[in-house]
């Protein structure tokens, strides 16, 4: 059975065994290997007949092992040469193969005792690989195909349209017309049990896999509807805020100097809190894009102009608090990556350290490259994160008993977008803490691969 | 001196309201629309001195079709026009007027929330006082 789709990729329309020609060429390529190993054999078969002096047609079978070895050279330059597009024509080249396999196994088992040959069953491998390859009537035709042949081959022998090359001795089987007609429905009965059972098989897989797919189909369909939705959601309840905003904030200029202070500073909470708000709906906007599977970017990337970047952004901030920047061991790294995810990851870690430091203290940014990989660290002198606490930033609204109180203003997301977008760009995002000392969080990302 | 006319194009009456009160004590007269149709007309019969426009009223891109047909008119192709919108949150985009001239018709560009000295500095900057 073909491997499902990769959740994410498109699902596509099953049919056949196979959900794509390229599934169909991978196990067609599969029996061209296998039929190196029947060349082989043919080969070996025909040096020990040589070897045991049996009275054989050894030009006829080497003929029928090299025939084989041709077309199968033949069927592989041909695979190598056309990328699989067409399923009915992939379809078109297994029929081929198999029907020129059948000739051929009549042409060796002829040129070795015919019915006499216990290798005879052979026939019957034909149509199990039929299953795999075909669905059911088709089956059924490939083995009445191997049945006929098997049919004219033994008739043929035994009414003497055909030469017959005893196997061993001189009492020749193949003009016993019991054993003959015995020997006849025995392979009719097989091929047919077998085409039967193979196709039942197979038709069984492909009802579950057609119904993986189908369940598959309903759960992207109804995540997609609920990103819809989502999407739909945060643009209703920005709107109202922003227009909140824009009033209090135009009530309050409209009121400057006249406005009792106490109602100014109610007013500028009102602001505050709404500005809040936003950040949150448009963080989970952001987080819902990034669950989607937005694809990230994975192009050369400088973090340090990033980091100098967001500490630029913070520079006022930081002056107000009395906060300096440190970055001694900040260099120029450049890593894989997606630059608009990284300024919001590389905001938010600075952003933070920032927000939760103490006043006075530092913010230090540095870079390392450990093989590979590269890793910007950024900590702070704040309040630091219990050691319970330590994963828990990262889920979604998650804030410490501490954060609340150092800001009312966070959202609650920047850590968990952090993490979601590092991982999207095949890194990691963790944190090490002293509680009362500060917070070391470590961002970890492929490095850019050397200039040549 | 007569005073100089803002247009407000937008289909939020709140905000309308918020900027009206805003910059009418700032000494504008305040035109308001609340469609695109109905501020295309006004902005015939009166030639305001400034649109404000809002990008996305009863659909996504009615502000850009009022602006592209602004700017097709005589009477209306030289009123500065600053876009409001919230657009670029939703969709990850944003504009420059300066670089995508061709595709966006408007002189500047004002990303929702709007503060009001933020939203006077921007019409000041649009309307030098007359002498």
């Amino acid at each position: 059975m073909a491997p499902l789709a990769r959740a994410g990729a498109p699902i596509p329309e099953a049919s056949g065994h196979f959900v794509s020609a390229a599934s169909l060429r991978k196990r067609a390529d599969w029996f061209i290997r296998l039929r190196w190993g029947a060349a082989g054999a043919v080969a070996a078969f025909t040096a020990a007949a040589a070897a045991a002096r049996l009275e054989l047609p050894l030009r006829q079978l080497a003929a029928a092992g090299l025939l084989l070895l041709l077309a199968n050279l033949g069927y592989r330059a041909r695979n190598r040469a056309t990328p699989p597009r067409d399923m009915a024509d992939e379809l078109l080249w297994v029929k081929l193969q198999m029907a020129v396999d059948l000739g051929l196994l009549m042409l060796v088992l002829h040129a070795s005792g015919g019915v006499e040959n216990p290798f005879q069953f052979i026939v019957i491998i034909h149509v199990f690989i039929a299953s795999l390859l075909l669905r059911g009537g088709e089956v059924y035709r490939i083995a009445a195909l191997a049945g006929g042949l098997y049919t004219l081959l033994a008739l043929g022998e035994n009414r003497g349209w055909l030469t017959h090359h005893h196997l061993v001795g001189a009492h020749a089987m193949t003009h016993e017309t019991v054993y003959v007609l015995m020997s006849l429905g025995a392979m009719w009965l097989v091929l047919l049990a077998a085409a039967l059972i193979g196709s039942q098989i197979m038709a069984h897989n492909r009802a579950i896999r057609d119904e993986l797919l189908e369940r598959q189909r309903g759960l992207e369909k109804a995540a997609e509807a609920q990103v819809d939705f989502f999407r739909f959601v945060t643009h209703e309840v920005k709107s109202p805020i922003v227009t909140a905003q824009s009033a209090v904030e135009a009530g309050r200029e409209l009121g400057a100097g006249a406005l009792p202070p106490e109602a100014d500073d109610l007013l500028g909470r009102a602001v505050a809190r709404l500005q809040q708000a936003l950040a949150i709906v448009k963080d989970l906007a952001e987080l819902t894009r990034g669950r989607m599977g937005v694809p990230a970017a994975s192009l050369p990337v400088d973090l340090c102009l990033i980091a100098k970047r967001a500490l630029a952004d913070q520079a006022e901030t930081m002056a107000a608090r009395g906060l300096r920047a440190e970055t001694d061991g900040l260099g120029p790294v450049t890593v894989l990556g997606d630059e608009a995810m990284l300024e919001r990851v590389v905001g938010n870690l600075v952003g933070n350290a920032v927000r939760y430091n103490r006043d006075g203290g530092a913010v230090r940014v540095r870079t390392l490259r450990e093989g590979r990989t590269v890793k910007l660290q950024v900590a702070d002198d704040g309040i630091g994160i219990a050691p319970e606490d330590l994963e828990r930033v990262f889920e979604e609204f998650y804030r410490s008993a501490a954060a609340r109180q150092a800001s009312t203003l966070g959202t609650g997301l920047g850590l968990t977008i952090a993490r979601r977008f590092a991982e999207r760009m095949g890194g990691t995002l963790s944190v090490t803490s002293r509680p009362g000392a500060g917070a070391t969080f470590t961002l970890a990302l492929p490095a850019a691969p050397e200039e040549p | 001196m007569a005073k100089q006319t803002v247009l407000v194009v937008d289909d939020d009456i709140d905000l309308v309201e918020i900027i009206r009160v805003t910059l009418e004590k700032e000494g504008y007269e305040v035109l308001d629309a609340q469609s695109g149709e109905r501020g295309l007309a006004l902005a015939r019969e009166h030639a305001p001195d400034l649109i404000l426009l809002d990008v996305m009223m009863g659909q996504v891109d009615e502000g850009f079709q009022v602006a592209y047909a602004l700017r097709q008119s005589d009477a209306t192709k030289r009123i500065p026009i600053v876009m409001l919108t919230a657009v670029g949150d939703r969709t990850g985009f944003s504009f420059d007027p300066a670089k995508d001239a061709d595709f966006l018709p408007v002189d500047s560009y004002l990303e929702k929330p709007i503060g009001p000295r933020q939203l006077i500095d921007e019409v000041r900057r649009h309307l030098p006082a007359r002498i």
